[in-house]
């Protein structure tokens, strides 16, 4: 019998046979989330009027999203042992425990609940609030993945992890947010730690032991991981880590070619769907992200035949950092306002710029290290900034949004040098927009559109010069 | 005292001789945190200077050219100071050292290597973790340090200089632990801002001659008679305590409080441990500058520091604790929220937060604030 859900998890993707199947446990993660038919009547305007249904694969997306969602609302119940990892993370560690048992369910849990509770359901705020009342309060730049995190374990709706995975090579406030959890429920953790101490002008170059520390470290904590899971990392844990990893990465340069057409064939909205499934799921998510891409792809080639775009054509193209994970709106005005999006920092690292790492290393945790340093993100602020040059040669480009997140201090780093570098390398206009990318409270899409659309105007007023 | 006023008129006149000085001997300026061993600079003849002069919200205008408001105003001054040059300590150091510890660290680095590349400069990782490949990890940065320190210098550390250098430092660090240890009956003369002070000058002073004032002031506060009124004896501590920032030291005393220990990642120095003058001397440094010295605040997990600051509220007999951070750093934010549970259960004492940016505004309701703490802690 229908149920009151079933027409807005059909619009997301999801096929009768999948609804009937899983009917138990769609009930079950809803009741726990507190979310009724009122909210389903709300998702469906929601995501009908902010989200590219006309696409199958967008819709897949989404439905890729909600599977996710549901596997970690009731992981517990599902008998897994629950490893959460902090948000951007080197992913090895955490595909490497996934791939090794059946029983360990591996997610950056505030990633999913902002991409479902945000971006379908738009009622992330009460688990925002429940994380600002337990430890991460408003007004002092705290990360608002956090207060989703921590939010949706204080209410009940995710569930406690039994371990988790501390990035301590790249942000201070996950590391001792983490400590919050610990705090609060004992939860024991592995602090994979590592120090972004490159000296201005050292990359690409990096000292060696810089990938044995941090190498090191995550050979640490994979072995905590089996000690506290009681599992064995499998020896081909790393090459089956990458089968996921490998598809969804073809996929992204075939996407990032076609996102060089002009009309722009997709939404940045829908860009960023996808993008930050790769980072947030070692599971079923990103296993149907894989799926809804293949569609996905098929139907961009057919809009890029037929000049079908997002933005007119000859739409002044920039380059932004990201999607905002959880508001749409605030990601859609950059559409809204004539702009558009051809290339992210994610698609271009994922799809676009070649890394090679340099140099043999032997173990897993060194290996990864090696990857990472050469990629550069996680080797300081000026391989971030000369990453948006690289990538800008990909796409001819008219511009960067670069935006800089306030309440992420390693983001926030390069809120003025990145304008100054993009300019003076590229010569190409750089507006620097401060944003909190997983909540719209503060920085909304209503208060960063006098900035954008001054901005929109002066490239289009260059472009038709 | 005699000994703060010689201090001061040393002060008064360091730039001055510090210029004079500097003809022959480079001047190794080195960001505040306690990571960076003096030692090294002081075996190649080399002289060390801190910049930990901060508590101006004038300066956070300059460094917003910069940055953006986000960061630990502390740092955000040391970006307006570098950049602005309004402190001469940063136009005088030959070279900056950088140990960079958390993203506020790295953000003055990031700014010093971008915006000011006519300044030359050296930076080394410190790790947030305390184990055995943090240990080496850290030890390979001072190693690395002290090869630049001796091509720009050129002058060769030896392990006599070096050996030397140790005892210097170690004799500071004792006197230190001894003023401090006087203090814990809660009635001594010493004030905790004039101990603060007396670190503070020890960062820039020459190091003879601060071991000389230490040893005087504390033969003279040895001979000044206890106080007889003591207030409420309170346990200080926080991220950061820069120079020029003492206007919450001055709220508490002038509303009972009576400051009788204080623990700061920035702005005091490490004083509890001495290094080891036998074997491998960098590795006695590593030691001793990373895993013998209580952790800050943005090492994970942060519980070594935290039953450090219950350990000196038992031992000092405190009646509170004042936690003291600076806006946006994020890692004692936290912290602040379960500590006082922590604290409560361990000692029975309460705990108060105290947020700052370095504005004068903040007096006011700092005031009222510290003022019902105390009314509550007599009750």
């Amino acid at each position: 019998m229908k149920q009151y859900y079933d027409d807005l998890f059909s619009l997301c993707g999801f096929e009768d046979e999948e609804i009937n199947n899983e009917r138990f446990r769609i009930k079950a993660t809803l009741e726990k989330l507190e979310l009724g038919p009122e909210d389903m009547e709300r998702a469906d305007s929601w995501v009908r009027q902010y989200h590219d249904v006309s696409l199958m694969g967008v819709r897949k997306l989404l439905g890729a999203w909600l599977k996710e969602l549901i596997d970690l609302v009731l992981a517990k119940e599902d008998g897994k042992k629950i490893v959460y990892y902090g948000f951007p993370a080197i992913l090895g560690p955490g595909l490497m425990l996934s791939a090794s048992s059946d029983k360990v369910f591996v997610s950056a849990p505030d990633m999913v609940l902002d991409h479902t509770m945000g971006q379908i359901f738009n009622k992330l705020t009460p688990i925002l609030e429940a994380g600002e009342a337990n430890g991460l309060p408003p007004g002092h730049a705290m990360c608002s993945l956090w207060q989703a995190k921590i939010g949706g374990v204080v209410k009940g709706m995710i569930p406690v992890p039994d371990f988790a995975l501390a990035s301590s090579y790249y942000c201070d406030m996950g590391s001792k947010a983490d400590d919050l959890v610990t705090a609060f429920y004992g939860t024991p953790m592995a602090y994979i730690d590592g120090i972004m101490d490159s000296h201005w002008g050292d990359f690409p170059d990096f000292l060696p032991e810089r990938v044995e520390y941090l190498g090191g470290q995550i050979n640490q904590a994979l072995k905590k991981a089996e000690d506290v899971l009681g599992i064995k990392i499998a020896p081909d844990a790393w090459e089956k880590s990458q089968e996921n990893s490998k598809q969804f990465r073809g996929y992204l340069v075939r996407l990032v070619e076609l996102m060089k057409a002009d009309p722009v064939p997709l939404s940045v909205v829908e860009l960023e769907l996808l993008e930050a499934l790769s980072g947030s799921s070692a599971g079923r998510g990103i296993r149907e992200g894989i799926k809804a891409m293949e569609i996905l792809v098929k139907e961009l080639e057919e809009r890029v035949k037929a000049g079908i775009g997002v933005t007119e054509k000859g739409a002044p193209r920039v380059m932004v950092r990201l999607g905002h994970t959880s508001d749409p709106r605030v990601t859609r005005l950059l559409e809204d306002c004539g702009l558009a999006v051809p290339l992210t920092f994610i698609l271009g690292s994922f799809g676009g710029v070649r890394v090679e790492p340099k140099g043999t290393y032997n173990t897993p945790g060194e290996i990864i290290a090696n990857y990472e340093m050469t990629g550069g993100y996680y080797h300081g602020t000026e391989a971030q900034i000369q990453f948006y040059e690289k990538a800008a040669g990909i796409m001819r480009l008219d511009g960067f949004v670069a935006q800089y997140l306030y309440n992420c201090r390693p983001v926030a780093t390069i809120s003025h040098a990145q304008k100054k570098y993009l300019e003076e390398k590229t010569g190409l206009p750089v507006l620097s927009l401060e944003i909190d990318n997983f909540d719209s409270r503060t920085h909304s899409a209503d208060s960063l559109r006098t900035k954008v659309e001054t901005f929109a105007e002066m490239l289009k007023a260059k472009k038709h010069k | 005292m005699k000994a703060l006023e010689k201090l001061d008129s040393h002060l008064q006149s360091r730039l001055t001789d510090l210029n004079k000085l500097k003809e022959k001997q480079k001047i190794i300026g080195y960001t505040a945190g306690g990571y960076f061993p003096e030692e090294l600079a002081l075996a190649c003849n080399a002289i060390p200077v801190c910049f930990i002069q901060a508590g101006n919200n004038n300066i956070l205008r300059d460094a917003g050219a910069y940055v953006c408001r986000w960061f630990d105003p502390f740092w955000r001054s040391q970006i307006g100071y570098l950049t602005s040059g309004r402190d001469p300590y940063y136009n005088i150091a030959d070279l900056i050292v950088v140990p960079i510890t958390d993203n506020h660290v790295r953000v003055f680095s990031n700014t010093l290597g971008y915006y000011t590349p006519e300044k030359e400069s050296f930076v080394f990782g410190v790790p947030h973790v305390k184990d055995k490949l943090a240990l080496e990890y850290y030890h390979k940065g001072i190693i690395r340090l002290r090869k630049k320190l001796e091509e720009f210098t050129g002058s060769e550390i030896t392990d006599d200089k070096l050996r030397q250098s140790i005892a210097l430092c170690n004799r500071e660090r004792e006197l230190f632990r001894k003023i401090s240890l006087m203090r814990k009956s809660g009635s001594s003369s010493i004030s905790s801002k004039d101990f603060i002070k007396l670190n503070h000058a020890s960062f820039l002073a020459d190091k003879e001659f601060m071991i000389e004032i230490l040893e005087m002031y504390m033969q003279e506060a040895g001979e000044t008679a206890p106080r007889t009124e003591s207030g409420t004896a309170l346990l200080f501590t926080g991220s950061t305590i820069a120079r020029d920032d003492y206007k919450v030291m001055d709220i508490i005393e002038e509303s009972g409080g009576n400051i009788i220990i204080e623990e700061f990642a920035e702005g005091i120095r490490p004083y509890w441990n001495s290094v080891n003058t036998e074997g491998s001397l960098m590795k006695n440094l590593a030691e001793s500058y990373f895993m013998d010295r209580v952790c800050a605040g943005w090492f994970r997990p942060g519980t070594e520091r935290l039953n450090f600051l219950i350990r000196l509220a038992k031992d000092y007999n405190t009646d509170g604790l004042i936690w003291y951070h600076l806006m946006f750093r994020e890692s004692y934010k936290v912290e602040s929220h379960f500590f006082p549970d922590m604290l409560k259960k361990e000692t029975g004492i309460p705990m108060f937060v105290l947020e700052s940016e370095y504005d004068d505004m903040e007096k006011g309701p700092m005031r009222t604030r510290i003022e019902t703490f105390l009314e509550t802690i007599k009750r």
